[in-house]
């Protein structure tokens, strides 16, 4: 499904160049659950940005579904990001100006989508992620768990094909974490959406189908099969 | 995409108030200046019905109180004047003439309605010395006075006036004692200035004390002729003394009196909106870097640039809109209650311009702010939250 040859990236200053990652290549398969593991600054997150086309690679190529995304415009990507993938971060980074139902229905917002369908499809993905019953609520009302239950809510409304998830127990207790991760192997499992996910926590690591590991820009482990 | 913006401005009523109230002071400041801009630009437009090109202002002092004698020296005057081939048409005048600082005014009264006008006394050659136009009528002439019915000509402003739809000419109309009989009706006489509105103005013929004059000179006449003229006037009699004034120079000083404090509003107005626009300018500036993850989220999802772009010009014009709608609110009450006796067209053109102008200024303002947050790269906004 996705697929990353000879990624480079570089970050160039005036008076310095960082090399974040180098010679990535890497595999997703179509329904995967991949986890990233690695010392912070190891280009992890990096390595999702380029994966969720929020970043360019400064060498090397990506391809998703079997087709090159090198040479897109602003617009063609958006429109691939709105579509394909759906994004969960470490922070949430939902509007606390929204209530819940409305910053699910976000992503639809950039798509030809009726109200009435926007409010029926993001209904129906909090009922996914078990919040069907705070949809009026905004996100200062919401315990940690229940805000990254939301940003799951928003990253599945649009049906993505793939799921990037950057540290989503991370601010979480492993009570709420479990929770969180019980939703994503349901997602993996009974839609076939495929996830990869950036994590520091070794259990969650090995409850995904692969790991890989990320030290200095590099992969230095992959295809180390936890849960085949 | 709107519900969605109003829902966010509602949420942030309370940081987004202050830039309302900007908005309709501003709006209100940009109305008053555009509708007496309007005001003024249509009196502006509309014709002069007199023309002040070579026509000059003669103060004559005759150095007498005796209003014979003063009568036998306009005659002096009017026959040396006929002897000055540069001198096209002239016409003794009240001292109330076009553009001068002086003003009489008469009322008239005709069935009951009385309305108050300026009213010259002026020579029979006045409107060629004035280069006036007639409506239905004619100038009055010498033997017009007949059974002390004194005739007048009368612009169509006050006809409309006194008389509505009827016809003016041949009407006898009352000012305090005198009785007077409409003989022509000017359809424009905008005597005071050139943005004055068109007004009522009544001439009749002159009376024994009238003694400043006008001139229609001809495109030859000089400065050096000029001072001739002068001389030979005051050489005609004893301590004479003359005085000439270009009456275009007068409608220029005039004309001076109006727009200068026009301008004057206008650097205030353009001073105060540049101060709004700066304003707006640096909350929009802080509103999209408080707002960056955000910013970084709605790219991550979807938003292009210019969707990003568009989306912040969006919210500032919505926020506008409130300001502005509170603003024509208050606004129309100035047609509504016909405020000032101007036509509401006036106001409506006010309006609209003061909404054009904020709506433009607003987009200006969040223009530059908005296309640096469509810049924002996500993958760094989403990091920094």
């Amino acid at each position: 499904m996705l697929s990353l040859q000879n990624i480079e990236k570089i970050y160039r200053t005036d008076t310095i160049e960082t090399l974040a990652l180098q010679n990535i290549n890497l595999e997703v398969a179509k329904g995967e659950f991949l986890s990233i593991m690695g010392p912070s600054g190891c280009g992890k997150s990096t390595l999702l940005n380029i994966m969720g086309l929020l970043d360019a690679p400064t060498g090397g190529a990506v391809s998703f579904e079997n087709e090159a995304l090198t040479g897109f415009s602003d617009k063609k990507l958006s429109q691939f990001r709105n579509q394909k993938i759906g994004f969960i971060f470490q922070s949430y980074h939902l509007i606390n100006d929204l209530p819940v139902l409305d910053n699910v229905e976000l992503p639809l917002l950039y798509r030809n989508v009726s109200g009435s369908e926007r409010r029926r499809l993001a209904q129906e993905a909090l009922e996914k992620v078990g919040l069907s019953n705070r949809m009026k609520h905004y996100p200062s009302q919401l315990s940690g768990g229940q805000k990254q239950r939301v940003a799951i809510a928003r990253a599945i409304v649009g049906r993505p094909h793939l799921i990037l998830a950057d540290e989503p127990t991370g601010n979480l207790d492993s009570a709420m974490g479990n929770e969180i991760m019980e939703i994503l192997e349901q997602l993996n499992r009974d839609d076939q959406t495929t996830i990869v996910m950036v994590t520091h926590d070794e259990n969650m690591a090995k409850r995904t189908h692969r790991l890989v590991r990320l030290f200095d820009g590099s992969l230095v482990s992959s295809n180390s099969f936890y849960n085949a | 995409m709107l519900s969605h913006i109003l829902k966010l401005i509602w949420k942030k009523k309370k940081s987004n108030f202050l830039m309302m109230l900007e908005i309709f002071v501003s709006f209100l400041i940009l109305f008053a200046v555009w509708s007496l801009s309007v005001y003024t630009y249509r009196n502006y437009a509309n014709p002069t019905g007199l023309s002040v090109d070579r026509v000059w202002t003669v103060y004559l002092n005759f150095n007498t109180e005796n209003d014979t004698l003063r009568q036998q020296y306009r005659e002096l005057v009017s026959r040396h004047l006929k002897s000055v081939p540069e001198v096209e048409h002239y016409s003794f005048t009240s001292s109330n003439m076009p553009f001068g600082f002086s003003s009489s005014n008469g009322e008239f009264s005709y069935e009951g309605k009385a309305v108050l006008s300026e009213v010259m006394f002026v020579g029979d050659d006045y409107p060629a010395v004035m280069g006036m136009s007639f409506g239905p009528g004619r100038w009055f002439q010498p033997n017009d006075t007949i059974g002390g019915i004194v005739p007048i000509v009368i612009t169509q402003c006050l006809a409309t006036a006194l008389f509505g739809n009827e016809e003016p000419v041949g009407k006898i109309i009352k000012e305090e004692e005198s009785t007077k009989k409409v003989v022509g009706v000017a359809p424009y006489f905008r005597h005071k200035s050139s943005y004055q509105s068109v007004g009522n103005c009544a001439f009749q013929p002159l009376s024994k004390w009238d003694t400043d004059l006008l001139l229609k000179v001809s495109a030859s006449a000089t400065a050096d002729f000029e001072a001739r003229l002068a001389r030979s006037i005051e050489q005609l009699g004893k301590d004479w003394t003359v005085e000439v004034q270009h009456m275009d120079d007068m409608r220029d000083t005039q004309d001076n009196t109006i727009e200068i404090p026009i301008l004057i509003l206008f650097v205030i107005c353009a001073f105060l909106v540049f101060n709004v626009g700066l304003g707006m300018f640096g909350v929009l500036f802080q509103n999209i870097s408080r707002r960056k993850g955000e910013i970084g989220l709605r790219r991550a999802i979807g938003a292009t640039e210019r969707q990003i772009q568009f989306y912040f010009i969006g919210e500032t014009v919505v926020i506008a809109g409130f300001g502005l709608v509170l603003g024509v609110f208050f606004a129309v009450q100035l047609p509504l209650l016909r405020v000032f006796d101007v036509a509401a067209g006036v106001y409506l053109w006010g309006i609209a311009l003061a909404l054009v102008s904020v709506l433009l200024i607003s987009v200006l303002c969040a223009f530059y702010p908005s296309m640096q947050a469509a810049r924002i790269y996500p993958a760094e906004a989403l990091h920094e939250e």
